[in-house]
Protein backbone atom coordinates (compact mmCIF):
# COMPACT_ATOMS: atom_id res chain seq x y z
CA UNK A 1 0.00 0.00 0.00
CA UNK A 2 2.74 2.48 0.93
CA UNK A 3 4.43 1.65 -2.42
CA UNK A 4 1.20 2.22 -4.56
CA UNK A 5 0.87 5.53 -2.57
CA UNK A 6 4.46 6.56 -3.23
CA UNK A 7 4.01 5.52 -7.07
CA UNK A 8 0.88 7.58 -7.62
CA UNK A 9 2.72 10.64 -5.62
CA UNK A 10 5.60 10.36 -8.23
CA UNK A 11 3.59 10.16 -11.11
CA UNK A 12 1.49 13.24 -9.62
CA UNK A 13 4.98 15.35 -9.26
CA UNK A 14 6.47 14.27 -12.47
CA UNK A 15 3.24 15.05 -14.22
CA UNK A 16 2.85 18.44 -12.12
CA UNK A 17 6.50 19.05 -13.40
CA UNK A 18 5.58 18.63 -17.11
CA UNK A 19 2.76 21.12 -16.80
CA UNK A 20 4.28 23.33 -14.94
CA UNK A 21 7.47 23.35 -17.28
CA UNK A 22 4.75 23.32 -20.40
CA UNK A 23 3.22 26.80 -18.29
CA UNK A 24 6.63 28.63 -17.29
CA UNK A 25 7.14 29.62 -21.11
CA UNK A 26 3.53 31.14 -21.14
CA UNK A 27 3.99 33.51 -17.40
CA UNK A 28 5.82 36.54 -18.18
CA UNK A 29 6.63 38.45 -14.48
CA UNK A 30 8.30 40.97 -13.21
CA UNK A 31 9.22 42.10 -9.84
CA UNK A 32 8.94 45.74 -8.79
CA UNK A 33 11.84 47.84 -7.32
CA UNK A 34 10.89 48.98 -3.81
CA UNK A 35 11.61 52.41 -3.50
CA UNK A 36 10.84 54.81 -0.75
CA UNK A 37 10.49 58.75 -1.23
CA UNK A 38 11.32 60.77 2.61
CA UNK A 39 9.47 63.70 3.30
CA UNK A 40 10.72 66.50 4.89
CA UNK A 41 9.90 66.70 8.50
CA UNK A 42 7.40 68.75 10.41
CA UNK A 43 4.08 68.94 11.40
CA UNK A 44 1.41 67.02 9.92
CA UNK A 45 3.67 64.47 7.97
CA UNK A 46 2.35 61.50 9.69
CA UNK A 47 -1.33 61.85 8.55
CA UNK A 48 0.29 62.61 4.96
CA UNK A 49 2.34 59.52 5.21
CA UNK A 50 -0.21 57.33 6.71
CA UNK A 51 -2.82 58.64 4.08
CA UNK A 52 -1.30 59.31 0.17
CA UNK A 53 0.23 56.07 0.08
CA UNK A 54 -2.41 54.16 0.78
CA UNK A 55 -3.20 54.94 -3.32
CA UNK A 56 0.41 55.99 -4.28
CA UNK A 57 3.99 56.77 -3.56
CA UNK A 58 5.19 60.35 -1.88
CA UNK A 59 7.09 61.27 -5.24
CA UNK A 60 3.57 62.38 -6.30
CA UNK A 61 4.08 64.67 -3.82
CA UNK A 62 7.88 65.85 -4.02
CA UNK A 63 7.26 65.55 -8.08
CA UNK A 64 4.50 68.75 -7.80
CA UNK A 65 5.58 72.19 -8.52
CA UNK A 66 5.27 74.53 -5.59
CA UNK A 67 1.74 75.26 -4.96
CA UNK A 68 -0.58 77.65 -3.14
CA UNK A 69 -2.22 76.75 -0.44
CA UNK A 70 -5.50 77.02 -2.42
CA UNK A 71 -4.24 74.74 -4.83
CA UNK A 72 -3.19 72.09 -2.62
CA UNK A 73 -6.61 72.23 -1.09
CA UNK A 74 -8.21 71.55 -4.78
CA UNK A 75 -5.88 68.66 -4.86
CA UNK A 76 -6.02 67.42 -1.57
CA UNK A 77 -10.05 67.37 -1.93
CA UNK A 78 -9.96 65.55 -5.57
CA UNK A 79 -8.45 62.93 -3.89
CA UNK A 80 -10.90 62.68 -1.42
CA UNK A 81 -13.87 63.37 -3.10
CA UNK A 82 -13.20 62.15 -7.02
CA UNK A 83 -10.74 59.03 -5.69
CA UNK A 84 -12.47 57.99 -2.70
CA UNK A 85 -9.30 58.62 -0.22
CA UNK A 86 -10.58 57.75 3.73
CA UNK A 87 -9.37 60.77 4.81
CA UNK A 88 -11.94 63.13 7.33
CA UNK A 89 -12.10 66.80 7.68
CA UNK A 90 -9.87 66.81 10.66
CA UNK A 91 -7.05 64.77 8.69
CA UNK A 92 -7.35 66.94 5.64
CA UNK A 93 -6.72 70.23 7.13
CA UNK A 94 -3.38 68.62 8.63
CA UNK A 95 -2.76 66.99 5.52
CA UNK A 96 -3.35 70.28 3.24
CA UNK A 97 -1.38 72.52 5.88
CA UNK A 98 1.75 70.54 5.51
CA UNK A 99 1.17 70.21 1.79
CA UNK A 100 1.60 74.28 1.42
CA UNK A 101 3.91 74.44 4.09
CA UNK A 102 6.20 72.19 3.09
CA UNK A 103 6.01 71.94 -0.16
CA UNK A 104 4.13 75.77 -1.15
CA UNK A 105 4.55 78.72 -2.17
CA UNK A 106 3.61 79.61 1.86
CA UNK A 107 0.89 81.73 0.24
CA UNK B 1 18.07 45.80 -8.24
CA UNK B 2 15.92 46.56 -5.24
CA UNK B 3 15.36 50.11 -4.65
CA UNK B 4 18.11 51.01 -6.95
CA UNK B 5 17.84 55.05 -8.04
CA UNK B 6 20.57 57.41 -8.29
CA UNK B 7 20.78 61.57 -9.10
CA UNK B 8 21.76 61.95 -12.45
CA UNK B 9 24.87 62.87 -11.04
CA UNK B 10 25.99 59.67 -9.08
CA UNK B 11 25.24 58.13 -13.12
CA UNK B 12 27.93 59.88 -14.32
CA UNK B 13 30.38 59.46 -11.77
CA UNK B 14 29.89 55.61 -12.83
CA UNK B 15 28.96 56.24 -16.24
CA UNK B 16 32.32 58.57 -17.14
CA UNK B 17 30.55 59.81 -19.94
CA UNK B 18 31.34 63.61 -18.14
CA UNK B 19 34.79 63.28 -18.85
CA UNK B 20 34.60 61.69 -22.11
CA UNK B 21 31.92 64.95 -22.73
CA UNK B 22 34.73 67.26 -21.38
CA UNK B 23 37.26 66.04 -23.53
CA UNK B 24 35.71 66.56 -26.79
CA UNK B 25 34.57 70.17 -25.95
CA UNK B 26 30.85 69.07 -25.99
CA UNK B 27 29.43 69.35 -22.45
CA UNK B 28 25.54 69.29 -21.78
CA UNK B 29 24.79 71.58 -18.51
CA UNK B 30 21.87 69.46 -18.03
CA UNK B 31 23.73 66.43 -17.21
CA UNK B 32 25.10 68.09 -13.98
CA UNK B 33 21.68 68.80 -12.46
CA UNK B 34 21.54 66.51 -9.53
CA UNK B 35 17.79 66.80 -8.80
CA UNK B 36 17.17 63.75 -11.31
CA UNK B 37 16.38 61.01 -10.12
CA UNK B 38 17.16 57.45 -12.25
CA UNK B 39 15.51 54.21 -11.48
CA UNK B 40 15.94 50.96 -13.14
CA UNK B 41 12.94 48.86 -13.47
CA UNK B 42 12.34 45.45 -14.64
CA UNK B 43 13.10 45.15 -18.47
CA UNK B 44 13.85 48.96 -18.59
CA UNK B 45 17.10 50.66 -18.66
CA UNK B 46 17.89 53.48 -16.26
CA UNK B 47 15.02 55.70 -16.55
CA UNK B 48 14.37 59.34 -15.43
CA UNK B 49 11.95 58.47 -11.99
CA UNK B 50 8.64 60.78 -12.01
CA UNK B 51 6.60 58.28 -9.29
CA UNK B 52 7.47 54.72 -8.57
CA UNK B 53 4.05 53.46 -7.02
CA UNK B 54 2.36 53.43 -9.57
CA UNK B 55 5.52 53.58 -12.03
CA UNK B 56 6.02 56.61 -14.12
CA UNK B 57 9.68 56.65 -16.12
CA UNK B 58 10.71 59.06 -18.42
CA UNK B 59 12.79 58.50 -21.07
CA UNK B 60 16.07 60.48 -21.12
CA UNK B 61 16.25 62.68 -24.61
CA UNK B 62 19.48 61.41 -25.57
CA UNK B 63 17.71 58.05 -26.57
CA UNK B 64 15.65 60.30 -29.43
CA UNK B 65 18.92 60.04 -31.11
CA UNK B 66 17.97 56.62 -32.50
CA UNK B 67 15.08 56.76 -34.73
CA UNK B 68 13.07 53.88 -33.22
CA UNK B 69 13.23 54.23 -29.51
CA UNK B 70 14.66 51.10 -28.00
CA UNK B 71 11.95 49.06 -26.22
CA UNK B 72 13.82 49.23 -22.60
CA UNK B 73 13.85 52.81 -23.28
CA UNK B 74 10.32 53.03 -23.75
CA UNK B 75 8.15 55.86 -21.18
CA UNK B 76 5.92 53.92 -18.46
CA UNK B 77 3.16 55.50 -17.50
CA UNK B 78 0.19 54.40 -15.02
CA UNK B 79 -2.49 55.68 -13.75
CA UNK B 80 -3.54 53.30 -10.97
CA UNK B 81 -1.31 51.51 -8.17
CA UNK B 82 -2.35 47.47 -8.83
CA UNK B 83 -0.52 46.91 -12.00
CA UNK B 84 0.05 43.47 -13.38
CA UNK B 85 3.24 42.30 -12.58
CA UNK B 86 2.27 38.66 -13.55
CA UNK B 87 0.24 37.02 -16.87
CA UNK B 88 0.46 33.55 -17.52
CA UNK B 89 -0.89 33.23 -21.10
CA UNK B 90 -2.42 30.15 -20.61
CA UNK B 91 -5.43 32.20 -18.44
CA UNK B 92 -5.09 35.70 -20.27
CA UNK B 93 -7.88 35.94 -22.96
CA UNK B 94 -9.01 39.32 -24.97
CA UNK B 95 -12.93 39.46 -24.00
CA UNK B 96 -14.79 40.81 -26.51
CA UNK B 97 -18.86 41.67 -25.75
CA UNK B 98 -21.74 43.92 -25.40
CA UNK B 99 -23.57 44.76 -27.89
CA UNK B 100 -21.95 42.08 -30.57
CA UNK B 101 -23.63 39.09 -31.89
CA UNK B 102 -21.61 36.87 -30.05
CA UNK B 103 -18.86 37.37 -27.01
CA UNK B 104 -15.06 36.43 -27.75
CA UNK B 105 -12.40 34.94 -25.57
CA UNK B 106 -9.36 34.95 -27.50
CA UNK B 107 -5.76 33.38 -26.48
CA UNK B 108 -2.50 34.93 -27.60
CA UNK B 109 -2.30 32.08 -30.30
CA UNK B 110 -5.89 33.22 -31.94
CA UNK B 111 -5.27 37.20 -31.51
CA UNK B 112 -2.20 35.69 -34.13
CA UNK B 113 -4.43 34.62 -36.71
CA UNK B 114 -5.69 37.44 -37.23
CA UNK B 115 -3.96 39.56 -40.05
CA UNK B 116 -0.35 40.80 -38.93
CA UNK B 117 0.09 44.17 -39.00
CA UNK B 118 2.57 46.51 -38.52
CA UNK B 119 3.38 50.38 -38.85
CA UNK B 120 5.56 52.46 -36.93
CA UNK B 121 3.77 55.14 -34.24
CA UNK B 122 5.16 57.84 -32.21
CA UNK B 123 3.64 56.74 -28.52
CA UNK B 124 3.17 59.80 -26.39
CA UNK B 125 1.82 60.90 -22.93
CA UNK B 126 -1.25 63.78 -23.41
CA UNK B 127 0.96 65.19 -20.50
CA UNK B 128 4.53 64.97 -22.55
CA UNK B 129 5.84 68.78 -21.41
CA UNK B 130 3.24 69.56 -18.80
CA UNK B 131 5.99 70.36 -16.71
CA UNK B 132 7.18 73.33 -19.14
CA UNK B 133 2.94 75.09 -18.56
CA UNK B 134 3.29 78.55 -16.98
CA UNK B 135 1.73 79.13 -14.36
CA UNK B 136 2.83 75.37 -13.54
CA UNK B 137 -0.52 72.89 -13.87
CA UNK B 138 -0.72 69.90 -11.29
CA UNK B 139 -0.41 66.52 -12.47
CA UNK B 140 2.57 64.03 -13.49
CA UNK B 141 5.70 67.06 -14.33
CA UNK B 142 6.85 65.29 -17.85
CA UNK B 143 9.95 67.30 -19.75
CA UNK B 144 9.64 65.98 -23.27
CA UNK B 145 10.41 62.35 -22.66
CA UNK B 146 7.16 60.75 -22.24
CA UNK B 147 7.72 59.81 -25.61
CA UNK B 148 8.85 57.36 -28.18
CA UNK B 149 9.25 56.16 -31.82
CA UNK B 150 8.10 52.62 -31.96
CA UNK B 151 7.40 49.89 -34.38
CA UNK B 152 4.23 47.82 -33.68
CA UNK B 153 2.64 44.58 -34.39
CA UNK B 154 -0.36 43.52 -34.01
CA UNK B 155 -4.15 42.86 -35.57
CA UNK B 156 -7.20 45.08 -36.82
CA UNK B 157 -9.45 46.22 -34.04
CA UNK B 158 -11.62 46.24 -37.28
CA UNK B 159 -10.83 42.40 -37.76
CA UNK B 160 -11.49 41.30 -34.14
CA UNK B 161 -14.73 43.81 -34.13
CA UNK B 162 -16.18 42.25 -37.32
CA UNK B 163 -15.76 38.58 -35.75
CA UNK B 164 -17.44 39.37 -32.84
CA UNK B 165 -20.29 41.27 -35.25
CA UNK B 166 -20.70 44.69 -33.64
CA UNK B 167 -24.74 45.42 -33.94
CA UNK B 168 -26.34 48.66 -35.33
CA UNK B 169 -27.11 50.65 -32.96
CA UNK B 170 -23.42 50.88 -31.01
CA UNK B 171 -21.93 54.30 -30.29
CA UNK B 172 -18.98 54.01 -28.46
CA UNK B 173 -16.21 51.28 -27.44
CA UNK B 174 -14.53 50.57 -24.18
CA UNK B 175 -11.06 49.47 -23.32
CA UNK B 176 -9.99 47.71 -19.93
CA UNK B 177 -6.78 46.31 -18.64
CA UNK B 178 -5.61 44.35 -16.07
CA UNK B 179 -4.86 47.21 -13.67
CA UNK B 180 -7.05 47.48 -10.62
CA UNK B 181 -7.75 50.22 -8.60
CA UNK B 182 -5.51 50.55 -4.48
CA UNK B 183 -9.15 51.50 -2.79
CA UNK B 184 -12.67 50.49 -4.33
CA UNK B 185 -14.11 54.37 -5.26
CA UNK B 186 -10.63 54.92 -7.41
CA UNK B 187 -12.15 54.86 -11.26
CA UNK B 188 -10.69 51.76 -12.79
CA UNK B 189 -8.78 53.01 -15.73
CA UNK B 190 -11.52 52.14 -18.84
CA UNK B 191 -11.19 53.79 -22.02
CA UNK B 192 -13.47 54.50 -24.76
CA UNK B 193 -13.34 55.46 -28.66
CA UNK B 194 -16.72 56.03 -31.09
CA UNK B 195 -17.54 53.29 -32.82
CA UNK B 196 -16.56 55.19 -35.95
CA UNK B 197 -13.64 55.62 -34.78
CA UNK B 198 -13.01 52.10 -33.41
CA UNK B 199 -13.48 50.80 -37.04
CA UNK B 200 -10.99 52.84 -38.37
CA UNK B 201 -8.20 50.58 -40.23
CA UNK B 202 -5.30 51.51 -38.60
CA UNK B 203 -5.91 50.90 -34.90
CA UNK B 204 -4.17 47.63 -33.72
CA UNK B 205 -4.36 45.55 -30.81
CA UNK B 206 -0.22 45.05 -30.81
CA UNK B 207 1.28 42.16 -29.53
CA UNK B 208 4.93 43.34 -30.32
CA UNK B 209 6.71 46.09 -29.82
CA UNK B 210 10.12 46.65 -31.95
CA UNK B 211 9.59 42.65 -32.91
CA UNK B 212 9.44 41.73 -29.28
CA UNK B 213 6.82 40.91 -27.01
CA UNK B 214 6.11 44.05 -25.31
CA UNK B 215 7.08 44.74 -21.92
CA UNK B 216 5.32 44.25 -18.59
CA UNK B 217 5.59 48.12 -18.09
CA UNK B 218 4.62 48.80 -21.07
CA UNK B 219 1.46 46.58 -21.55
CA UNK B 220 2.44 42.95 -22.12
CA UNK B 221 0.07 41.08 -23.52
CA UNK B 222 -1.00 43.63 -25.60
CA UNK B 223 -2.18 46.93 -26.00
CA UNK B 224 -4.59 49.06 -28.26
CA UNK B 225 -2.75 51.32 -30.42
CA UNK B 226 -4.82 54.50 -31.74
CA UNK B 227 -1.75 55.98 -34.15
CA UNK B 228 -2.10 59.76 -34.03
CA UNK B 229 -3.65 59.44 -31.08
CA UNK B 230 -2.39 60.62 -27.59
CA UNK B 231 -1.19 57.51 -25.37
CA UNK B 232 -4.14 57.86 -23.07
CA UNK B 233 -6.05 55.14 -25.62
CA UNK B 234 -3.41 53.13 -25.66
CA UNK B 235 -4.98 50.71 -22.69
CA UNK B 236 -2.23 48.17 -21.43
CA UNK B 237 -2.85 44.66 -20.37
CA UNK B 238 -5.81 45.21 -22.35
CA UNK B 239 -8.48 42.16 -21.51
CA UNK B 240 -11.73 43.63 -22.04
CA UNK B 241 -13.01 45.63 -25.06
CA UNK B 242 -17.13 46.04 -24.90
CA UNK B 243 -19.09 47.34 -27.44
CA UNK B 244 -22.01 49.96 -25.86
CA UNK B 245 -25.47 51.15 -27.32
CA UNK B 246 -24.79 54.44 -24.95
CA UNK B 247 -21.91 56.99 -24.57
CA UNK B 248 -19.54 55.52 -22.10
CA UNK B 249 -19.56 57.49 -19.00
CA UNK B 250 -16.39 56.51 -17.33
CA UNK B 251 -14.02 58.54 -15.52
CA UNK B 252 -11.21 58.57 -17.42
CA UNK B 253 -13.28 60.05 -20.44
CA UNK B 254 -16.12 61.91 -19.22
CA UNK B 255 -14.02 63.88 -16.51
CA UNK B 256 -10.01 63.44 -16.92
CA UNK B 257 -8.00 63.78 -20.05
CA UNK B 258 -10.37 66.68 -21.77
CA UNK B 259 -9.48 69.61 -23.27
CA UNK B 260 -10.91 72.84 -23.69
CA UNK B 261 -13.60 72.56 -27.03
CA UNK B 262 -11.61 74.90 -29.27
CA UNK B 263 -9.31 74.81 -32.06
CA UNK B 264 -6.44 75.55 -30.03
CA UNK B 265 -7.32 73.62 -27.22
CA UNK B 266 -6.07 76.50 -25.11
CA UNK B 267 -7.61 78.97 -22.29
CA UNK B 268 -6.34 82.44 -20.85
CA UNK B 269 -3.51 80.95 -18.47
CA UNK B 270 -5.40 80.21 -15.47
CA UNK B 271 -8.94 80.35 -16.97
CA UNK B 272 -11.51 77.25 -16.92
CA UNK B 273 -12.46 76.55 -20.23
CA UNK B 274 -16.72 76.95 -20.19
CA UNK B 275 -16.89 73.70 -23.08
CA UNK B 276 -14.34 70.57 -23.02
CA UNK B 277 -14.24 67.24 -25.13
CA UNK B 278 -12.04 64.33 -24.88
CA UNK B 279 -8.60 65.12 -25.91
CA UNK B 280 -8.04 63.31 -29.09
CA UNK B 281 -4.98 63.67 -32.23
CA UNK B 282 -1.78 65.18 -31.33
CA UNK B 283 -0.65 68.14 -32.02
CA UNK B 284 2.55 69.03 -34.47
CA UNK B 285 6.11 68.83 -33.07
CA UNK B 286 9.88 69.05 -33.16
CA UNK B 287 12.57 68.82 -31.01
CA UNK B 288 16.16 69.49 -31.11
CA UNK B 289 17.45 66.19 -29.65
CA UNK B 290 21.40 67.10 -30.79
CA UNK B 291 23.15 69.29 -29.22
CA UNK B 292 21.43 69.28 -25.91
CA UNK B 293 20.49 72.36 -24.49
CA UNK B 294 23.51 74.48 -22.53
CA UNK B 295 26.02 72.70 -24.57
CA UNK B 296 28.91 74.20 -24.50
CA UNK B 297 31.38 73.90 -28.35
CA UNK B 298 34.42 75.05 -29.47
CA UNK B 299 34.19 77.25 -32.46
CA UNK B 300 34.74 76.58 -36.10
CA UNK B 301 33.76 73.45 -35.73
CA UNK B 302 31.06 71.34 -37.92
CA UNK B 303 28.02 71.16 -35.56
CA UNK B 304 25.33 68.73 -36.90
CA UNK B 305 22.23 69.84 -35.45
CA UNK B 306 19.50 66.83 -35.32
CA UNK B 307 16.19 66.47 -33.92
CA UNK B 308 12.88 64.62 -34.39
CA UNK B 309 9.36 65.59 -35.71
CA UNK B 310 5.82 64.17 -35.73
CA UNK B 311 2.29 64.90 -35.76
CA UNK B 312 -0.89 63.65 -35.26
CA UNK B 313 -0.93 60.86 -37.89
CA UNK B 314 -0.43 63.55 -41.30
CA UNK B 315 3.20 63.38 -41.33
CA UNK B 316 5.74 65.96 -41.65
CA UNK B 317 6.08 68.01 -44.38
CA UNK B 318 9.28 70.24 -43.57
CA UNK B 319 11.08 71.59 -40.56
CA UNK B 320 12.88 75.17 -40.51
CA UNK B 321 15.77 75.94 -37.85
CA UNK B 322 16.31 79.23 -36.64
CA UNK B 323 20.08 79.95 -34.98
CA UNK B 324 19.27 83.20 -34.07
CA UNK B 325 16.27 83.12 -31.81
CA UNK B 326 13.90 83.21 -34.40
CA UNK B 327 14.51 85.88 -36.38
CA UNK B 328 15.86 83.88 -39.49
CA UNK B 329 15.10 80.69 -40.49
CA UNK B 330 16.34 77.83 -42.78
CA UNK B 331 14.86 73.98 -44.05
CA UNK B 332 16.21 71.32 -42.43
CA UNK B 333 17.19 68.04 -44.05
CA UNK B 334 14.11 65.62 -43.63
CA UNK B 335 14.97 61.68 -42.67
CA UNK B 336 13.90 58.44 -43.97
CA UNK B 337 9.86 58.51 -44.17
CA UNK B 338 8.91 55.79 -42.16
CA UNK B 339 4.65 56.69 -42.62
CA UNK B 340 2.17 59.11 -41.25
CA UNK B 341 2.54 57.88 -37.81
CA UNK B 342 6.40 57.71 -37.08
CA UNK B 343 8.29 60.74 -36.24
CA UNK B 344 11.05 61.95 -38.41
CA UNK B 345 14.67 62.30 -38.33
CA UNK B 346 16.27 66.11 -39.64
CA UNK B 347 19.50 67.33 -39.88
CA UNK B 348 20.82 70.65 -39.92
CA UNK B 349 24.24 71.84 -40.77
CA UNK B 350 25.78 74.53 -38.97
CA UNK B 351 29.31 75.97 -38.80
CA UNK B 352 29.41 78.39 -36.08
CA UNK B 353 32.61 80.86 -35.88
CA UNK B 354 32.07 83.54 -33.40
CA UNK B 355 32.14 83.15 -29.98
CA UNK B 356 28.75 83.63 -28.02
CA UNK B 357 25.27 82.24 -26.84
CA UNK B 358 23.38 81.11 -29.71
CA UNK B 359 19.36 80.37 -29.49
CA UNK B 360 18.69 77.28 -31.63
CA UNK B 361 14.95 76.66 -32.21
CA UNK B 362 13.08 74.04 -34.50
CA UNK B 363 9.39 74.06 -36.12
CA UNK B 364 7.76 71.37 -37.83
CA UNK B 365 4.77 71.80 -40.13
CA UNK B 366 2.51 68.54 -41.01
CA UNK B 367 1.21 67.66 -44.28
CA UNK B 368 -2.08 69.78 -43.51
CA UNK B 369 -0.61 73.13 -42.03
CA UNK B 370 -0.58 72.29 -38.60
CA UNK B 371 2.74 73.67 -37.52
CA UNK B 372 3.98 74.97 -33.47
CA UNK B 373 3.75 78.35 -31.52
CA UNK B 374 6.03 80.64 -30.54
CA UNK B 375 4.03 81.16 -27.09
CA UNK B 376 3.02 77.42 -24.80
CA UNK B 377 -0.49 77.04 -25.55
CA UNK B 378 -2.16 77.14 -21.75
CA UNK B 379 -4.93 74.44 -20.90
CA UNK B 380 -5.88 73.31 -17.14
CA UNK B 381 -4.70 69.89 -17.18
CA UNK B 382 -1.44 70.37 -19.17
CA UNK B 383 -2.05 69.08 -22.52
CA UNK B 384 -0.81 69.50 -26.14
CA UNK B 385 2.52 71.04 -25.16
CA UNK B 386 3.85 71.82 -28.56
CA UNK B 387 5.62 75.04 -28.17
CA UNK B 388 8.62 75.81 -30.61
CA UNK B 389 11.77 74.47 -28.42
CA UNK B 390 14.45 77.07 -28.03
CA UNK B 391 18.02 75.08 -27.08
CA UNK B 392 20.83 77.35 -25.80
CA UNK B 393 24.18 76.64 -27.15
CA UNK B 394 27.74 78.10 -26.66
CA UNK B 395 30.44 78.83 -28.54
CA UNK B 396 33.44 79.31 -27.01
Amino acid sequence: MKKIVTLIMLVLAVTAGFVYAGNSDNVHSIKLPNITTDLKPGEGKESVDIYCIMCHSLDYITMQPNFSRAQWTVTVNKMIKTFGAPINDKDAKIIINYLATQYGTGK
Amino acid sequence: MEGKFFSRRDFLKTAGAAAAMAAIGDIPADLFASDVRMAKFPEKTDMILRTSRPPQLETPLHYFKQFITPNDAVFVRWHIANIPTTVDLMQWRLNVGGNTGKELHLSMDDLKKFERVTYTAVIQCAGNGRSFFEPRVAGGQWGNGAMGNVTWTGARLKDILAMADVKVGSVDVSFNGLDTPPLPKVPDLVKSLPVEKAMEDDIIVAYEMNGKPLTMLNGFPARLIVPGWYATYWVKCLSDIMVLQKPFEGFWVKTAYRIPDNPCGCVPPGATPTKSIPINRMTTRSLIIDPADKTKIKADRPVDIMGIAFSGGYGIRDVTVSLDGGKTWGEARLGEDKGKYSWVQWFYKWKPTKPGKYMLMARATNSIGESQPFEGLWNPAGYLWNKIEKTEVVIK
